[in-house]
């Protein structure tokens, strides 16, 4: 009888391991949960919190409908958070899209210590951002900057002039865009070569046949070959421009006077440091419907621009 | 007499006998002898920030928290962050309803109010061993209109200004008032190039410094009643004083600074004056600094209005409702207030005692100290409760206030005036629309 069982249980197991269909379900299932539970879950904690009346202290909340957006719409703070984060996002993705371009087909060719120069290029991404925001908050300190302190060996400032990288809201704006420059752009590099190793080369060498010189062959070949995988390059970058603040949080505090605050900043500082968890809430998902919608027409696109 | 016999034992009798033995020492010191269940050892887990003193820490874990967990027959874990997280890990053990037994706050946290116990019995028991409490730890602690105390207060760390003696003497001034200090630093920045430096930025010395600032114009966030007051004539005065104060002794470096900063603008030897603990000499006297020497400490800075001046740390401790060993916490900040003078010279007298009276000879100590240069140069914080407040002055600390604090309203005021984006009134309306906005929203939910 045991045997009996033991048989026709291995016979559906090896029936299980043979429909695609099943198994397909049953390897995605802990992708899901984790999207279900680390995701889903909070995203749908906040959205609830957002029209709540929820304090980071308390147990217990109240329906309040869309007073917290109403509320935050009317603060000038908020207003600023919206056009740096709109700043912060599009400048930084318009330099990432360039430096990666460049560095990426720098690094297609072929030249000594290529290993080395990669290797160094995917440091940002793969050391902790606190860490690196730091080394850039020293190299931006008032008194101790390397920078100044580079300029000043090479004769471009004087002795007793110092730049307060952090200290006008122009500088401090460049400032925290260039390291989130620095810290998006190995991925974005890392994307486009693999973008750029997939064009078949006998494309390129019919280019060159045709005499098609660098810009040409760059901007009416390579780049629409690469368009759909650039395209996601470009999505993740908004999305992480968005949504971190850890650079704005090490480097300025959302300082000079709100300068560089963005609302992931605004966030934080409202609903965990101010105790005001609905109103934070609220800020950090006010993008949320804008956010989805370009990821949408960013897919849309690069679907459209795929090359079969 | 029948000869016993030698059987042989089984290995079920072996099993049954070393089973039965064993119950009778796991289970049965629990069942038979009660005594020893109730002496079994409990555990107090702690959370507080990485001291600013090396040595407080070291004392803290090596000596202090070992001799009471043996009196007290209890294992304490002792977690240290950075002040930085202590505001987000709060929120995670409320979100999740467990961590430590108690949690050291650095500043007032009524937000917190609904998830920590009324400590009212803690500060009756330490006002029965040790004398009654500083005013500044009931108004960053209790709630006027709950009538809870949501937290206790052990000690606080004063805020006096630290100047450079040699650059002050050199311009024939002393800084003793705003306008000396506007003045003074003024022709030190003319004749030696080093400025000023009170904090314009998103930073907790920016908030405490500025708040001083107020309070001496006398103006303040709100009043004795919790009615918000910031727009008044006091308030438009001392934003016109800052940006005078920013234009002829400060530089812009100011609006970059973090909570460091001015530790390192004045050991640098690039400042001439600042508001901080006194962790600036502390630093350069272990760090044998030269430029320490020269740095000299001074009370408050008097305004038009009075002399007066913040606490730089307040030291609050929060006992979680769901914290597991409440009893042990309780007994532990008690026993802790009693043996305050042993963490007073830890410290190296950063913090000072929210009860006086455990530090009886505290004058002597702090007028003659050993690693400063003059000895005496601690004496001038002897009278610091005649001239340090809270950060609800002239109110209590509540809700409202700590989000005024928290998300730099008041900072971004002073700093949109001094640097000429918004004038000295529209940075005030606008400061000043916030606030009622913040106080609305606590006063609706009850908490002001």
């Amino acid at each position: 009888m045991t045997v009996l069982r033991s048989t026709v249980l291995g016979a559906r197991l090896i029936r299980l391991r043979d429909d695609e269909h099943w198994l397909g379900r049953l390897m995605l299932a802990p992708a899901i949960a984790y999207i279900a539970l680390l995701i889903g879950f909070p995203f749908f904690l906040a959205l609830y919190y957002s029209v709540s009346d929820i304090t980071v202290g308390g147990r217990t909340m109240s329906y309040v409908g869309l007073r917290n957006f109403l509320a935050i719409v009317q603060n000038p703070t908020f207003i600023m958070a919206l056009k740096n984060t709109l700043t912060f996002a599009f400048v930084s993705q318009i330099l990432v899209l360039i430096l990666a371009n460049v560095l990426a087909q720098a690094l297609m060719k072929d030249f000594r210590g290529k290993w080395v120069v990669r290797f160094l290029i995917l440091l940002p991404w793969v050391a902790p951002i606190s860490l690196g925001s730091i080394g850039w908050l020293w190299m931006f300190d008032s008194i101790y900057s390397v920078i100044n302190w580079t300029l000043q060996a090479v004769g471009i400032l004087d002795h007793n002039t110092r730049i307060m990288w952090l200290g006008k809201p122009a500088l401090a704006m460049a400032s925290v865009i260039t390291v989130h420059v620095w810290r998006l752009l190995p991925l974005a590099t890392v994307i486009l070569i693999a973008g750029l190793s997939s064009v078949p080369q006998d494309i390129h060498d019919a280019a060159a046949v045709d005499g098609a010189g660098f810009w040409r062959h760059h901007f009416q070949i390579t780049i629409p070959l690469v368009a759909p995988i650039m395209t996601v390059a470009v999505l993740f970058g908004f999305v992480f421009a968005f949504t971190d603040m850890i650079v704005i949080y090490v480097l300025t505090r959302g300082g000079p006077y709100n300068s560089t605050q963005v609302l992931a900043s605004l966030a934080f500082f409202t609903g965990i440091d101010g105790g005001d968890l609905a109103e934070g809430a609220a800020i950090s998902l006010f993008l949320f419907p804008l956010l989805v919608a370009a990821a949408f027409a960013f897919l849309h696109l690069a679907r459209r621009v795929e090359v079969t | 007499m029948g000869q016993k016999k030698n059987k042989p034992v089984s290995r079920r009798d072996f099993i049954k006998t070393a089973g039965t033995a064993a119950l009778a020492v796991g289970v049965g010191a629990h069942i038979i002898v009660p005594g020893r269940a109730s002496a079994q050892q409990k555990t107090l887990k702690i959370l507080q920030w990485n001291h600013f003193v090396p040595g407080y820490d070291k004392w803290f874990h090596n000596t202090y928290i070992k001799e009471w967990g043996e009196k007290n027959n209890t294992k304490v874990i002792v977690d240290n962050i950075g002040l930085a997280g202590l505001n987000s890990r709060a929120a995670a053990e409320v979100s999740a309803q467990k961590g430590h037994d108690l949690f050291l706050f650095l500043w007032p946290a009524p937000v917190y109010e609904d998830q920590v116990i009324d400590h009212r019995e803690i500060y009756e028991e330490c006002e029965r061993k040790y004398g009654k409490a500083i005013d500044l730890a009931i108004r960053s602690t209790y709630n006027p209109k709950t009538k809870k105390y949501y937290g206790f207060s052990d000690s606080y760390v004063p805020d006096p200004i630290n100047y450079r003696k040699d650059l002050w003497d050199d311009v024939g001034m002393f800084p003793d008032t705003w306008d000396d200090i506007r003045v003074g630093g003024g022709k030190i920045k003319k004749k030696h190039g080093i400025p000023v430096g009170i904090g314009l930025a998103s930073e907790i010395d920016t908030n405490m410094a500025l708040r001083a600032i107020m309070y001496s114009f006398g103006s303040s966030v709100h009043d004795a009643e919790s009615k918000p007051v910031l727009k008044s004539e006091n308030t438009l005065e001392a934003i016109k004083f800052v940006k005078a104060l920013h234009k002829e002794a400060m530089t812009d470096e100011v609006f970059t600074w973090d909570a460091s900063s001015n530790n390192r603008f004045m050991l640098s030897g690039k400042g001439s004056l600042a508001l901080n603990a006194i962790s600036i000499t502390r630093t350069g006297e272990n760090k044998k600094i030269p430029v320490t020497d020269n740095i000299w400490l001074a009370k408050a800075a008097k305004g038009p209005v009075r002399r007066i001046g913040l606490e730089h740390v307040m030291d609050v401790y929060v006992i979680w409702k769901f914290a597991e060993n409440i009893e042990g916490a309780k007994q532990f900040l008690i026993d802790y207030v009693g043996n305050f003078r042993s963490g007073f010279l830890a410290s190296e007298f950063y913090n000072f005692p929210c009860f006086p009276k455990t530090v009886p000879d505290f004058k002597t100590l702090i007028s003659k100290d050993s690693k400063a240069k003059p000895p005496d140069k601690y004496k001038v914080l002897e009278d610091v409760l005649d001239w340090a407040t809270n950060v609800g002055y002239p109110g209590y600390a509540n809700a409202a206030i700590d989000e005024v604090f928290s998300t730099w309203v008041i900072s971004t005021m002073f700093a949109q005036a001094a640097a000429g984006k918004m004038t000295p009134k529209d940075a005030l309306n606008q400061a000043d629309k916030e606030v009622r906005r913040i106080f609305k929203k606590w006063r609706d939910r009850g908490k002001i």
